[in-house]
């Protein structure tokens, strides 16, 4: 067998600009899912029944499916739905934000429960209003309690962007398949391809761990 | 907007097989990645330095590619390297399991760091092995509070056997995308595979921790 790893360095460009829209949808998908997954944490501790429903629903929804089939779901429904043409692009950052927002509400809440009820009712007993006290006593520390596991679905989200390859958004993955089937470089290709994610990964998975011991609670 | 689940109806029995296919290659996955999970978070927590390096290696490798491309990799450049072939089936259960098998290790590995340093000392004291007082004393309770872990494992593995789809595994994705495809009935066909794919994972999830619930006490030290 003959490899020729020319293809890997012709095709830099292409690659790196998957990779860009990897990163992309990474930090775009995490801007909108960090305030959903907020938003649906607070409806679910709610004291409107409704509210607290709508969102287990959701919430229990998305954590049980594929992502891989809520892309092609949302590929095929979002259209007839909205009634608008919406590019690969936009389709695949719904489906990513639905899947993550489900999964940061309940990051949130676990975070927010861990906090004990004694500090909320101190803040109000000083005069602040519920807002007030969640702002200001209860968000920031249960902030700080859930950066390691918003970290890690952070890091899984990066790997999971490669999902959005099934319906031709042009990253990573689905650059270096591209290349791959009309080059017939196989090998090469997918070698690269792997190699890639695992440079940009790596250091991930590492300052996860770091940020796992520099803020771990132990009670 | 008119649906129409006439194209499901017709094709039950073919989703229905891809749906047994789902099941049996999410367990199979799920045994293999459990025994070598175990295996390798044994050997990075007490193993000697040449084992626990290349272990370590590996497990954050597995966490920074994604499950899709090891999946292409297996299929398609495996043969390549070897010269032997695989079925979908069977690339997809290697490379299932070589993915998960590093997340079972960080759960076992944190399982086993749950139990206090003092207990080991204390067995070790009472003349105790190092093998037997990870045996008699560790194992029991960890494996009792690795439980919900593995749990969730399980429902991260069902998932992951959708992406399958991509090299050809008949199983539920696979089929759903084939009879969406012929029928031009997309909509209907993925929301049955949505309704068919939750109706799996929330009774596991539920179940997992309905479990863990009647079990918690035995891992409590």
């Amino acid at each position: 067998m003959t490899l020729d790893w020319s293809i890997v360095w012709d095709s830099r460009w292409a690659l790196l600009d998957g990779a860009a829209l990897t990163v992309l949808l990474t930090v775009l998908t995490m801007l909108v899912a960090l305030p959903g997954g907020l938003a649906l944490a607070l409806m679910r501790l709610s004291r409107f029944r409704i509210l607290a429903v709508a969102s287990a629903c959701f919430v229990e929804l998305f954590r049980n499916l594929p992502l891989i089939l809520v892309v092609y779901w949302a590929f095929y429904v979002l259209p007839v739905l909205t009634g608008l043409e919406l590019p690969a692009f936009a389709t695949g950052l719904a489906a990513l934000c639905l899947n993550v927002s489900a999964y940061n509400s309940e990051t949130l809440r676990a975070g927010i429960n861990s906090i004990r009820r004694g500090q909320m009712e101190a803040g109000m007993a000083l005069g602040m209003s519920r807002g007030q006290a969640l702002r200001e006593i209860v968000l920031p520390q249960a902030g700080r309690r859930v950066l390691p596991v918003l970290a890690s679905t952070w890091v899984s989200l990066f790997k999971d962007t490669s999902l959005v390859s099934v319906i031709a958004v042009g990253e990573l993955a689905h650059t270096a398949l591209q290349i791959r089937s009309q080059s017939f470089r196989v090998l090469e290709m997918l070698t690269a391809l792997a190699a890639i994610y695992w440079l940009m990964g790596y250091p991930q998975a590492k300052l996860v761990d770091w940020i796992d011991r520099r803020f771990v609670v132990t009670e | 907007m008119e649906l129409d689940f006439t194209p499901v109806l017709e094709s039950w029995r073919y989703l229905l097989g891809g749906l047994g296919l789902t099941l049996l290659l999410s367990a199979v996955a799920a045994l293999c990645s459990l025994a070598a999970g175990l295996l390798v978070g044994l050997g990075r927590t007490y193993g000697p330095a040449w084992l626990r390096v290349p272990l370590t290696f590996y497990i954050d490798s597995m966490r920074a590619i994604p499950v899709l491309v090891v999946l292409v990799w297996v299929y398609f450049a495996v043969p390549l390297l070897t010269g032997a072939s695989f079925s979908p089936f069977w690339a997809a259960l290697a490379a299932l399991t070589v993915h998960l098998a590093a997340y079972v290790a960080e759960v076992v590995r944190a399982g086993l760091g749950s139990v206090r340093a003092g207990q080991v000392r204390a067995g070790l004291a009472l003349g105790m092995s190092r093998a037997q007082v990870v045996r008699v004393v560790v194992l029991p309770q960890a494996v009792v509070r690795m439980l919900p872990a593995f749990g969730s494992v399980l429902s991260v593995t069902i998932k992951d056997t959708a992406i399958a789809a991509v090299i050809a595994v008949p199983e539920l994705m696979r089929r759903s995308e084939t009879v969406a495809g012929q029928s031009y009935h997309p909509i209907e066909v993925f929301t049955t595979a949505m309704a068919a794919y939750f109706l799996i994972l929330f009774p596991t999830t539920r179940l997992v921790d309905a479990l863990y619930g009647r079990v918690a006490h035995l891992g409590r030290s």
